[in-house]
C-alpha cells in the first residue's frame, strides 16, 4: 500500500538526478576533473609515472564537435556583414567581350560588384601564377568566376549574380588529355604548349633488363576525376579596419602561403593582412590555396562592410581543384621466379585549366610509380597537360592512389600468369631496410614486408599458388 | 550468383614536400604553474593534429597532455608553417615543436640545476617534475622552477625553433636525388562480394597494416586509416565527375555524385606496424594521405579474384563490371570447340 508514494518519490528523484547529471555533462566550458590539473603538489607518487607519446589522448576539439558547438565560418557573423556570390562562366573556352553589371548594381540591397579587371594582380598559383581570381579576358573552364557581388542577403546576391550579363566569343576547346598533347590541338594558355610539366626517372638500363627477362607484361590503366567533398565547403569572411588592415577568416590549410598569395593579388604589404584559419571542416588537399578570398577582400573594401562568402556544393565541384585523372602505361620484365628485372612507366596526367599543385602531383606520381619494389632498371616518364576542364590540384595522395591502382593491378596480373601467390610475389620484390629507391635514395625504417605479413595475418590470408 | 574474392595491395608514400623546402616553426611557452602553451602556424583540418602536437610538446617537457594548450593558425600570432599538406604535420611541425620545447626546457634545467645543486646535463624532466638522473628523490616541480625562472631570475622559459626535412635536388635528366627525408609503408587486403548478375560490389572487410613510425596517438592513426578507406572505396567504385560535350559538369551535386556513407563501410581491422624513425619526433612519421593509397588497388584485385575480370579504368561501376563479365562469358563460349 505505502509502496506507491515511495515509487513515485523515487521516480521523481531519479528524474531530478538524471536532469542534474545531463546538465553536468552539458555544462560549458569543459572542465576536466580536478585531479588532472597540476595544482597543489606537482610531484606524482611512485607508480603514477606517465608517458604521453603513444597514449589515446582525446582531441581538444572532440567535445565541441560532439556537442555540435564547433564554430565554423558559417557560424560566424559580424555587424553589417554582407554575403557574396560569384558568377561562373558556364562556358569552357571563350574570350570575354563585355561584362554588363548595371542591372545587378541597380538592385536594392546590392552593395558592391567586382570584375576581374579591378583586381590589382589578377593571378595566383603555387608553381605558376596562371590562374586568375576572376577571369578578365579569357575563360579557360566552365567554372571560372567572371564577376562577384556582395549584398545584404544571400538571396539578393544570388539574384544579382544572375542579372550580370557577359558577352562571350567562343574559342576552340580541348577536353581530352591525349588530344591536348598533340601539336595541332587548341592551346589552353597560348602560345605555351599544353604539356606544361614533365618528369623523368632513369635508373640502370631498362632495355637490357627487358632483354634479360623471361616474360614481359604490359598493362594500361586509367583513373577518373574526383572531388575532395569536404563536409564544410570553402568559406571566408573579409573585414578591413579603419587603418586599412585586412583580416580574413578562412578555411585554408596553409595560411602562410595563402597570406603571401593574398598580399600579392591585392598589392598589400604582408603585415597589413591577418589570416586566421578556423577549425576547418575537412581539407584533403582541396583547401591548400586561395579561391574567393581576394574577391571578398575587394568587395569588402568597396562596400565598407565585412563580407562573407560560402561556396555552394556546386561551386565546390565546378570551381575548386580536383584529383588528376591519369592514363598509365606499364611494361614490366620479370624472371620466371617472379623477380622484377625492369619496368617502364608512362604517365599522362590531366591538369585541367590551371597548374595549381600539378608540379607536386607529377613528381610524386613519377617517383612512386614503380611501387615499393627493388627494381634495378627503371624508366618512368610523366607528363601533365592543360585541358579546358576544372583544374586538378592537391588531393590526398598526390597521384599515389592512381599509380598504386596501376602497379598493384599489374602485379596481380603478373603473379597470376606466373602461377605465384599475390602475397609471395610482393614479398619477393619488396623494399628492405637499405634498399635503393628509383631516385637512388637509400631507404631507412622500411617495413613493407612487415606490413604485408601483418595484414595477411590479420586477414587470414592462405597462400594459394 | 554472388562470388567472394580477396585482393592485396601494398604501397610506399613520402612525408613532406618533393625536394622543396617546407619548414615549420614553433614557439613553446612554459607558464608559471608548469602548464604550457604551444604556438604553431599549422591548421587543424579535422585530422586531430592539435592533439598530436600537444602530446609531442608534453612528452618533451615531461608534463601531461592536458597541461598543454595549442594555439594555431593565425598569421599575426603564430609562427610560419608550411601547413596541413603532404602528410607533414606530425613529422615536420612535430619536430619543430619538439625542438622548441627542448629550448624552453633548457632554461628550466639551468634554473633547476641551481636549486638541486647539480649540472643541467644531469637533469631530466618527467611526471611534471625535474629530477636528477638516477636520483628521482632529488626533484623539484616544473611549476616551481618555471615560476622561479620568470619571477625570481627574470628568465621566462620560452623556446622557439624551426625544422625543415633535409632533401637533395633531383637531377633533371635522370631524376636521381633524395626528394624526401622519409617514407611510410602500408598494406591493405580487401574481401569483396561481387554479384555476377548485376555487377554490384559489396566490400565486406579490409585489413589495413600501416607504418607511421611511432604512433603518437594510436586512436587518431586508426581514425585516419578508417577515413582514408572510406575515401578509397569512393575512388574505387563510385565517384566520378562527369562532363558534357561542351566541358560543363553534369553531376556537380551530392545527388548524382555518390560518395560512400557509413552504410557502405566494410569491417575494418587497423594494425599499426611497429617502427621507429630516428629522424621523426619520438620516432614518428605520418599517416594522413597513405591511408587511402592502397584501398582502390586492393578492392580491384579482389574483384578480379572474385569474378575473373580485370577492370583497368576507375571507378569500377556495376555497369563496367557487368559488361566485363558478359564479355568474358562470350569469349569463353567462343573457345569451346564446335
Amino acid at each position: 500500500m505505502d509502496d506507491k508514494p515511495k515509487v513515485a518519490e523515487r521516480e521523481r528523484l531519479d528524474l531530478a538526478d538524471k536532469l542534474r547529471r545531463a546538465e553536468e555533462t552539458l555544462r560549458l566550458p569543459a572542465v576536466p576533473p580536478r585531479e588532472h590539473l597540476p595544482v597543489e603538489s606537482h610531484v606524482l607518487q611512485p607508480g603514477q609515472q606517465f608517458r604521453v607519446v603513444g597514449e589515446r589522448v582525446t582531441r581538444p576539439d572532440s567535445r565541441l564537435h560532439g556537442l555540435g558547438l564547433t564554430r565554423y565560418i558559417d557560424d560566424l557573423s559580424f555587424p553589417g556583414m554582407l554575403y557574396a556570390k560569384i558568377k561562373r562562366a558556364g562556358i569552357a573556352s571563350a574570350r570575354i567581350k563585355r561584362i554588363d553589371t548595371s542591372a545587378a548594381e541597380a538592385m536594392p540591397g546590392v552593395m558592391a560588384v567586382l570584375t576581374g579587371r579591378e583586381i590589382p594582380v589578377n593571378s595566383f598559383g603555387p608553381s605558376y601564377q596562371d590562374q586568375p581570381v576572376l577571369a578578365d579576358e579569357i575563360v579557360r573552364h566552365a567554372g571560372d568566376g567572371v564577376a562577384a557581388v556582395a549584398a545584404v542577403t544571400e538571396q539578393i546576391a544570388e539574384e544579382a549574380a544572375q542579372k550580370i550579363t557577359v558577352e562571350y566569343e567562343p574559342l576552340p576547346a580541348v577536353f581530352d588529355p591525349l588530344e591536348a598533347m598533340r601539336e595541332d590541338s587548341p592551346r589552353v594558355h597560348p602560345p605555351n604548349s599544353n604539356i606544361y610539366t614533365s618528369k623523368v626517372i632513369r635508373r640502370g638500363d631498362v632495355e637490357k633488363g627487358f632483354a634479360q627477362a623471361d616474360r614481359i607484361f604490359e598493362g594500361r590503366f586509367s583513373t577518373q576525376m574526383v572531388e575532395h567533398v569536404p563536409l564544410e565547403p570553402h568559406a571566408a569572411i573579409a573585414d578591413w579596419d579603419a587603418n586599412g588592415r585586412l583580416t580574413l577568416w578562412v578555411t585554408i590549410g596553409r595560411i602562410t602561403l595563402a597570406r603571401a598569395d593574398l598580399a600579392r593579388t591585392l598589392k598589400l604589404p604582408m603585415n597589413r593582412v591577418r589570416m586566421i584559419a578556423t577549425i576547418v571542416g575537412g581539407n584533403f588537399g582541396g583547401k591548400n590555396e586561395i579561391t574567393q578570398e581576394p574577391a571578398l577582400a575587394l568587395l569588402s573594401k568597396k562596400a565598407g562592410r565585412p563580407v562573407k562568402g560560402v561556396f555552394t556544393r556546386s561551386d565546390e565541384f565546378i570551381s575548386t581543384t580536383t584529383r588528376h585523372p591519369c592514363i598509365m602505361e606499364y611494361k614490366t620484365g620479370v624472371a620466371r621466379d617472379g623477380r622484377i628485372l625492369a619496368r617502364k612507366v608512362r604517365l599522362i596526367l590531366d591538369g585541367g585549366a590551371y597548374c595549381s599543385w600539378s608540379e607536386t602531383t607529377i613528381g610524386k606520381a613519377c617517383i612512386l610509380s614503380c611501387g615499393p619494389y627493388r627494381i634495378d632498371n627503371i624508366l618512368a616518364e610523366a607528363f601533365v597537360v592543360y585541358t579546358n576542364k576544372t583544374m586538378t590540384g592537391a588531393m590526398r595522395g598526390f597521384g599515389a592512389p592512381q599509380v598504386c591502382f596501376a602497379y598493384e593491378s599489374h602485379m596481380d596480373d603478373i603473379a597470376k600468369a606466373l602461377g605465384i601467390d599475390p602475397l609471395s610475389i610482393r614479398l619477393r620484390n619488396a623494399f628492405e631496410e637499405g634498399s635503393v629507391s628509383p631516385t637512388g635514395q637509400v631507404l631507412h625504417s622500411v617495413v613493407v614486408k612487415e606490413s604485408l605479413l601483418k595484414a595477411a595475418d590479420r586477414f587470414g590470408w592462405e597462400t594459394r599458388p | 550468383m554472388k562470388h567472394r574474392g580477396r585482393g592485396i595491395a601494398c604501397m610506399w608514400y613520402p612525408i613532406g614536400f618533393t625536394v622543396s623546402a617546407n619548414p615549420s616553426a614553433a614557439v613553446v611557452k612554459v607558464n608559471e604553474d608548469g602548464t604550457a602553451t604551444v604556438l604553431t602556424g599549422t591548421v587543424e583540418t579535422g585530422q586531430g593534429s592539435l592533439a598530436v602536437l600537444g602530446q609531442i610538446a608534453a612528452e618533451a617537457l615531461g608534463i601531461a597532455a592536458e597541461d598543454v594548450f595549442v594555439v594555431s593558425a593565425d598569421t599575426d600570432t603564430t609562427p610560419m608553417d608550411t601547413g596541413a599538406i603532404a602528410s607533414r604535420t606530425t613529422y615536420v611541425t612535430g619536430n619543430a615543436i619538439k625542438l622548441a620545447a627542448e629550448n624552453a626546457k633548457a632554461i628550466l634545467f639551468e634554473v633547476a640545476a641551481q636549486v638541486l645543486g647539480v649540472m643541467p646535463a644531469q637533469l631530466e624532466a618527467r611526471d611534471r617534475k625535474i629530477e636528477v638522473k638516477g636520483f628521482p628523490q632529488h626533484s623539484v616541480a616544473i611549476g616551481e622552477i618555471a615560476k622561479r625562472a620568470q619571477v625570481t631570475l627574470g628568465q621566462p622559459p620560452i623556446g622557439s625553433a624551426s625544422w625543415n626535412p633535409p632533401t637533395v635536388a633531383m637531377d633533371p635528366e635522370t631524376g636521381q636525388g633524395k626528394p624526401f627525408s622519409t617514407y611510410v609503408y602500408a598494406t591493405q587486403i580487401a574481401e569483396v562480394e561481387v554479384d555476377d548478375e548485376t555487377g554490384e560490389v559489396d566490400v565486406l572487410r579490409i585489413a589495413a597494416a600501416h607504418d607511421c613510425g611511432t604512433p603518437i596517438n594510436p586512436m587518431l592513426v586508426e581514425g585516419q586509416v578508417e577515413g582514408g578507406i572510406a575515401m578509397g572505396i569512393g575512388f574505387a567504385l563510385q565517384e566520378e565527375m562527369l562532363f558534357d560535350a561542351a566541358g560543363r559538369q553534369i553531376n556537380p551535386n551530392l545527388t548524382n555524385y555518390i560518395v560512400p556513407t557509413s552504410l557502405d563501410m566494410p569491417e575494418i581491422a587497423v594494425d599499426i606496424v611497429p617502427n621507429y624513425d630516428p629522424t621523426g619526433p619520438f620516432g614518428a612519421k605520418g599517416v594522413g594521405e597513405p591511408s587511402l593509397v592502397p584501398t582502390a588497388a586492393a578492392i580491384l584485385n579482389a574483384i578480379h579474384d572474385a569474378v575473373g575480370v580485370r577492370i583497368t579504368s576507375l571507378p569500377a561501376t556495376s555497369e563496367k563490371i557487368l559488361a566485363a563479365i558478359k564479355a568474358k562469358r562470350t569469349e569463353e563460349r567462343k573457345q569451346i570447340p564446335a
